[in-house]
């Protein structure tokens, strides 16, 4: 073969490499998956209630893409472990961001991880629901992109104590894990007793890894109030009910924010979970559209019953499905003229924000757990026990 | 009664301390190694023993035999091939042992996440009480403190009244000295690791009756270990066992009068404050 032949046969077969290349371009586009990325805490003391939130998120995606995806496009799902840890969350959506050029994005959990990353997503210009960052103080004026996708930490518990004042309740306790979300509730419902005319017999904060409980649950017994009440995590909030009976003290109201809801709590106290009362923004007979559907579909995917974190993960991708179809695009800030704009129907109740990206549409209900069993108390309608006072604490 | 009841809640905590420090403070005593896989093998054991009784139902008390006997054998095994070759590096020995027993710690984590997940755990055992008129006693923390008296005892009477005690503080007083005197020194070593580690795990068998526990627990545990070791002095045993009931004293009286916060920077405080008075610790102190 000469050099001009070959030269001849290279240039027409470059020429058929581009040409297919322009072809094939808009096709592969079409093809390529829509990437969503995200950060869970897989491990560190918040990976206990992060698997839910995971799990509600792959339901979601898998639901999504059974149905052909969105824009006709497939879904995939980009999650790190981000230890628990706020540093190392901000430098995994950098990387979603930078390298991996996420096309959509979702709130990793807990208020104090997302209170990290939001003000990347700010200046990144991602709009972002966080289906964990129950804290007000991230959705604030400046706050253009960050949505809430969980009820406000304000209302944690906020059901029990006007029940309990009702019932002759005067003296409350409060207790806090020094954490984002824990503070806010902690300082909402100080100030709610103090309005209510209940009297804070013993209020502290603390902060994990644990401290010696026993010596703040002598305290208590030494102040015998009628309600304590703490804003906890999972582990603090077992150490706190062991910390309790060791002293011999049992509150006629004992309820704690996060911790009760997971399966690993009533293994890890055993008949000392009976009695302790609790919230959930959704629960299994919720009447919001979708719920039942949720449940059974949940539970055939990961064989444990979904908790309010699997719903919050859920909904966030559905929220956020309704918008990219909503906008049919990808375009960030369509996306969040759209998500300001609308309310989205979701199995937590009705997805609503106001201008800073503040949640209007969920709130809480209280649950107890009786024999073993997360019962819904509250609100009456739906409730499947009533509240059984006191806590028996044995 | 307040009085009683504080005093009882700091001697019970300091118990635990007692049980998480101890054994690392047999391996440094003896080998001048700070074993920084130690809160690994408490958190490794404590997550076994879930597994096993929440599985089998089985008494941790039960467990804890197993779990002596099954550590024991696995830090006779480690010991020759982590520990013993660093032994004849002269100075460089302890900053080498440091690197070795890190690498061991994140290991032992990883493996820990990967069997048992990241999940805290703790076990339904003893949730009961004794009642003395106004005075509470937990019937777990009780079994957990006569533990922790038992290893000081045990340590106690092994240390000073048995050859091997004898020839196991000869050999950390000086190696040369002891071998020359005929004492097999590796072997000394060899059983102190092990005992070491079989201590440190029984430990773990007996917390999770009394707090959640993760692997990521691992490493706050051997910084609290560390942390009285360095109080008490460095292979000081009795000084230790003080360092680490004044610790459960005052963190007791801190939490009941100041709240959480104060009792969880107190360990921090009271080793800064002893580290600048008496760098040799508690008990050379006195």
């Amino acid at each position: 073969m000469t050099n001009t032949h070959l030269l001849h046969r290279l240039a027409w077969a470059s020429g058929m490499a581009m040409l297919l290349s322009f072809v094939a371009t808009p096709g592969q586009a079409a093809d390529k998956p829509i990437l969503i990325g995200a950060t869970s805490s897989e491990t560190g003391p918040f990976a206990a209630d992060a698997e839910y939130n995971l799990n509600g998120m792959k339901l979601a995606i898998e639901e999504a893409n059974a149905k052909g995806g969105w824009l006709g496009r497939k879904l995939e799902l980009k999650i790190y472990d981000d230890e628990s840890k706020p540093g190392t969350a901000v430098r995994l959506y950098t990387r979603l961001i930078t390298e991996d050029k996420a096309d959509l994005l979702i709130g990793p959990y807990s208020s104090g991880i997302t209170q990290a990353i939001a003000p990347l997503m700010n200046k990144q210009q991602y709009a972002v629901i966080e289906p964990e960052a129950s804290i007000p103080t991230i959705y604030v004026p400046g706050n253009k992109w960050n949505f809430q996708g969980v009820a406000s930490s304000l209302t944690y518990l906020e059901g029990l104590l006007p029940l309990a004042n009702k019932n002759g309740a005067k003296t409350v306790a409060v207790l806090g894990l020094k954490s984002a979300f824990t503070l806010a509730c902690y300082d909402a419902r100080i100030e709610q007793a103090e309005k209510l005319g209940m009297k804070v017999v013993y209020k502290t904060t603390y902060s994990l890894p644990e401290p010696d409980f026993a010596s703040m649950a002598l305290a208590i017994k030494n102040a015998q109030p009628d309600v304590v009440l703490g804003c906890t995590y999972y582990p603090d909030a077992v150490g706190l009910v062991k910390a309790f009976q060791a002293q011999g003290f049992a509150p006629k109201y004992f309820a704690e924010t996060v911790g009760p809801v997971a399966a690993a709590y009533t293994k890890a106290l055993g008949p000392l979970a009976n009695g302790i009362i609790s919230n959930t923004g959704w629960w299994h007979n919720f009447k919001t559209p979708g719920s039942k559907e949720f449940t059974e579909h949940y539970k055939a995917m990961f064989k444990q019953d979904p908790d309010y974190h699997s719903a919050a993960g859920y909904g966030a991708v559905k929220v956020l499905g309704a918008a990219v179809e909503g906008t049919k695009s990808l375009d960030q800030d369509k996306i969040r003229v759209w998500l300001h704009a609308n309310t989205v129907e979701t199995v937590q109740g009705p997805f609503k924000v106001d201008a800073n990206g503040l949640s209007q549409g969920f709130s809480q209900s209280l649950v107890q757990i009786q024999e073993g069993h997360l019962k819904l108390v509250t609100p009456e309608d739906m409730a499947e026990a009533k509240l059984l006072v006191p806590y028996p604490g044995k | 009664m307040l009085a009683v009841q504080l005093l009882i809640n700091g001697v019970l905590l300091g118990g635990t301390y007692v049980l998480i420090a101890q054994s690392l403070n047999l391996i440094f005593g003896v080998m001048r190694v700070v074993n920084l896989a130690h809160g690994s093998f408490i958190v490794m054991a404590g997550l076994f023993t879930f597994w096993l009784s929440a599985r089998t139902g089985l008494s941790p008390l039960i467990v804890l035999p197993i779990v002596f006997v099954v550590s024991f054998v696995v830090g006779g095994l480690l010991q020759p091939v982590l520990i013993e070759p660093l032994m004849n590096q002269g100075r460089r020995a302890e900053l080498l042992s440091l690197m070795v027993t890190f690498g061991l710690d994140y290991v032992l984590v990883q493996i820990a996440l990967h069997v048992w997940g990241a999940d805290y755990v703790s076990l339904p055992y003893l949730q009961s009480t004794w009642t003395f008129g106004a005075i509470t006693l937990s019937k777990a923390l009780l079994v957990v403190g006569l533990f922790a008296v038992g290893i000081v005892a045990l340590l106690y009477f092994g240390l000073n009244y048995t050859s091997f005690g004898k020839s196991l503080l000869a050999a950390s007083q000086s190696p040369v000295g002891a071998a020359c005197c005929g004492i097999n020194v590796r072997r000394v070593r060899l059983f102190a690791f092990a005992l070491g580690v079989a201590l440190a795990s029984s430990a773990g068998t007996l917390l999770i009756m009394i707090l959640p526990m993760a692997a990521e627990s691992a490493d706050n545990l051997t910084i609290l270990a560390f942390v009285i070791v360095a109080l008490g002095g460095l292979g000081e045993y009795a000084g230790v066992t003080i360092a680490a009931l004044l610790l459960g004293l005052a963190q007791s009286l801190a939490g009941y009068f100041f709240g959480g916060d104060v009792a969880n920077v107190l360990p921090f405080v009271i080793l800064i404050a002893v580290m600048l008075l008496w760098p040799q610790g508690l008990r050379r102190a006195a």
